[in-house]
């Protein structure tokens, strides 16, 4: 039986370590209750889930990202953008004061709805989004170390369609039925070619443990193995119907499909979804492409300093997609499927010869 | 299309009851239809009218699976009376009547109108007013057809696609600024001629905007119209074959991209066209994708019409002598009609009778008929016959067989404007 003082040694002695503030955190672990809190929140696991890369990492890329597309895009199109909100950050807090307006917009929920699952689906799928963030590592910070985590990644990102799909089938309208089908469609068009091409780099590495991925990549993936790169590129897209794969949402077939019944906070809840999936998914991207959390350390930031490597290299994988959103129009359903299993099957294929011919030349050892 | 039929389906035979709600909504259909939907395992979806794809009206789509079996339109929710409101006005009073089916197609539209006065009067229109006419047509045309590229990308999901058009459009509404003084619905065109003259230097200004126009749209096509995902969701989707395009009475752009060449600017040329050089753009295919493609080409048509119009205007008066026979001495101005306006326009009669024209409007064919008891200041009808109206058929045709997401793409293609339709 674990008493607290066991828990706060078992917190202390896993503690994040940043220099630069460890002053401050010396100070507050004198106090009595607080030092509980700190030390909970400074766990390594704890600290993987709610602050960065978790839940705290999704809050920044949200903000971050929703703003950067509506100004890239707006710079293509001979347009300012926002601005007016806070004019000397040039509109930077324009999501926040997005996110305000939905927060006190009334909910309707219409008589059709399945009232209870209509309400608390989109709440629930913070789980399936929030459950690989338990293993993905960077560097000492990691909630659940396991050899096989990117296997269980790539198992768990297949879980956020399924809620996608219960949203839809609560609405219980018209366009939120084919906006769930739709959905369950893309799934079906891109998680083969995804799954394949992550095993190309798992057989690649010999290994699905992504601290072997990293220290192995010497190189970085996305220069040995620059095809299963593309396909996994494009399954994200997919993934997280960012256009030209936007079908599942498609606001003018199907008025934003799932998700047409929703307003105020609930909308403003399921229309993150996909950006978050987005951020799991760069996150993956960048372990198994770019390095993951590798970069010269910073002496001041500590365990704090792969972290932020591997925050960064994820948000700028993030804002390069956000550039396909003002360049292509939306493909129609069965092309994407199409593209789904021949081409993009096809160039999978090709991705795991590549992966077994350097596995067998003997580069990575 | 249909590969799914094909395999043999396993029926359950579950008793299927149509929704209630589609009771109370005054859709144009049977119940017995609803019913007969729902007992074959098809699926009404109701497109509009408060959707982000289907403009001011109704489609209801029969689907089976994805694919369309049947659409019926439901127009009519944009219908402002046009016709009826013409009786209780004066001629004159109708210009700006008449200018708002389609406010991008605004000088066609006044155009017609005109055109059907002017021939029951037979007033001669000066050489230098029609090419003035010809002009500010052409620039309307332009402006509708960016307008409709605009709303084709969008609904294809191409927001960049939306806003370049738009931008360019804002050349054509300054030089209309320029030429009449107000962006559009300028009511500039009048019985006899223009309101007033247009100098040489703004036609020079206008000029060398149609090169800036041609050299903004090059990126346009960079971006949309070569776009590979463009031409994927476009190509071979809502053909209409040649027969298929004349028995729905498709009019306009969309006729000639199915292979019929017709054009009433060349067919029963009016205004300076018949002395200009420029050709009837056709495209084959009868496809969404040759239907926008003879939009973009008409576009390149028109900057070259005005290039050369404005290269061969002539000088001279801009009203015509023949209205000024009642007038006051000292306001007779041939070059400007201010002053003289009222005295020339209130007691306006048409001879008893009927006349009709047609026009060559920038989404097709446009039917204006005046009927005049002879002796009132008023018309006793007026029919206006819009593109849109006529090709409807064509469009609700050509969405048979083709998949629920292609609706907007075909829409889009189509560059279906409700309020034109519903006048």
């Amino acid at each position: 039986m674990l008493g607290i003082s066991e828990i706060f040694e078992m917190f202390k002695n896993n503690m994040v370590n940043i220099p630069l503030i460890q002053p401050i955190i010396d100070a507050l672990m004198n106090i009595p209750l607080v030092n509980y809190v700190v030390a909970l929140v400074l766990w390594k696991p704890f600290f993987a889930i709610a602050i960065l890369p978790g839940l705290g990492g999704i809050m920044l890329v949200l903000l971050l990202m929703v703003y950067w597309e509506r100004k890239l895009t707006a710079r293509i199109q001979w347009r300012v953008g926002p601005l007016e909100v806070f004019r000397p950050l040039r509109g930077l807090i324009q999501p926040m004061a997005d996110g305000f307006r939905y927060f006190f917009q009334e909910v309707i929920v219409h008589v059709d709805a399945h009232r209870p699952y209509f309400v608390q689906l989109p709440i629930l799928t913070f789980i399936p989004v929030l459950l690989p963030i338990l293993f993905i590592p960077a560097g000492e910070i990691v909630a659940i170390r396991s050899p096989y985590a990117i296997q269980i990644i790539v198992a768990l990102i297949a879980l956020i369609p399924i809620t996608i799909i219960g949203i839809g089938w609560a609405s219980n309208s018209r366009f939120a039925y084919i906006g769930s089908v739709r959905e369950a469609m893309m799934y079906f068009a891109y998680e083969v070619p995804f799954v394949i091409a992550v095993l190309a780099m798992i057989l690649m590495y010999g290994s699905g443990d992504p601290y072997v991925i990293v220290e192995k990549q010497s190189v970085p993936g996305i220069i040995m193995n620059p095809i299963a790169f593309l396909v996994f590129f494009i399954a994200t897209l997919m993934a997280t119907s960012r256009l030209p794969f936007e079908i599942p949402e498609a606001d003018q077939e199907i008025a934003f499909g799932p998700f047409v019944e929703y307003s105020g906070i609930l909308f403003g809840i399921v229309m993150t979804l996909a950006y978050e999936k987005l951020y799991i998914m760069c996150l993956l991207m960048s372990i198994l492409f770019f390095g993951g959390w590798s970069g010269f350390a910073i002496p001041l930031l500590g365990d704090l300093s792969p972290v932020i490597w591997l925050f960064v290299k994820a948000v700028v994988v993030m804002l390069i997609v956000a550039l396909t959103r003002s360049i292509y129009p939306r493909f129609r359903l069965d092309q994407a499927l199409r593209m789904g299993w021949t081409s993009m099957l096809a160039v999978s294929l090709v991705s795991l010869a590549v992966a077994l011919a350097i596995r067998l030349s003997g580069w990575l050892g | 299309m249909r590969e799914a039929n094909e395999m043999k389906e396993l029926s359950i035979d579950v008793p299927v009851e149509p929704p209630t709600e589609l009771k109370p909504l005054f859709i144009p259909i049977p119940p017995e239809y609803v019913e007969d939907a729902y007992k074959k395992d098809e699926f009404l979806v109701l497109v509009g009218p408060q959707h982000p794809g289907s403009g001011h009206m109704r489609i209801i789509v029969r689907v089976d699976g994805d694919v369309i079996v049947e659409a019926i339109p439901d127009p009519g929710y944009v219908h402002r009376s046009m016709e009826k409101l013409a009786e209780n006005r004066l001629y004159i009073q109708n210009i700006p009547l008449f200018e708002r089916p389609a406010i991008m197609d605004n000088a066609n539209f006044n155009l017609g109108y005109i055109r059907a006065i002017e021939e029951a009067l037979d007033i001669e229109v000066p050489e230098r007013a029609k090419y003035l006419r010809t002009i500010m047509a052409e620039l309307c045309r332009i402006g509708t057809h960016l307008y409709d590229a605009a709303i084709l990308a969008v609904f294809i999901g191409h927001t960049t696609g939306f806003m370049y058009p738009f931008a360019v459009r804002e050349l054509i509404c300054e030089c209309l600024v320029k030429m009449t003084g107000a962006r559009f619905t300028s009511s500039f065109i009048i019985p006899g001629g223009i309101r007033r003259d247009v100098d040489n230097g703004i036609l020079n200004f206008v000029k060398k905007a149609t090169f800036e126009i041609e050299r903004r749209l090059k990126n346009f096509e960079k971006i949309f119209i070569k776009n590979p995902a463009t031409i994927a969701r476009l190509k071979d989707v809502g053909v209409l074959t040649k027969q298929e395009a004349i028995k729905y009475g498709v009019v306009g752009p969309f006729l000639r991209a199915s292979g019929v060449e017709y054009d009433v600017r060349k067919v029963e040329s009016y205004e300076a066209y018949d002395e200009l050089d420029w050709e009837i753009v056709v495209a084959d295919e009868g496809d969404g994708y040759s239907r926008f493609l003879v939009r973009v080409n008409e576009i390149s048509q028109s900057l070259d019409i005005i290039r050369q119009a404005i290269g061969r205007i002539p000088e001279g008066d801009v009203i015509s002598q023949d209205l000024f026979e009642n007038v006051n001495a000292n306001t007779k101005n041939p070059k400007d009609i201010r002053g003289a306006f009222y005295d020339v326009f209130t007691n306006l009669k048409l001879p008893l009778g009927e006349t009709t024209t047609l026009t060559e409007a920038a989404r097709g064919l446009l039917l204006y008929t005046i009927v005049s008891d002879g002796e009132s200041n008023v018309p006793y009808r007026v029919r206006i016959v819009s593109p849109g109206w006529l090709y409807l058929r064509g469009f609700m045709e050509s969405l048979k067989g083709e998949r629920l997401a292609d609706l907007q793409a075909i829409y889009g293609s189509f560059g279906y404007f409700p309020p034109e339709a519903d006048r």
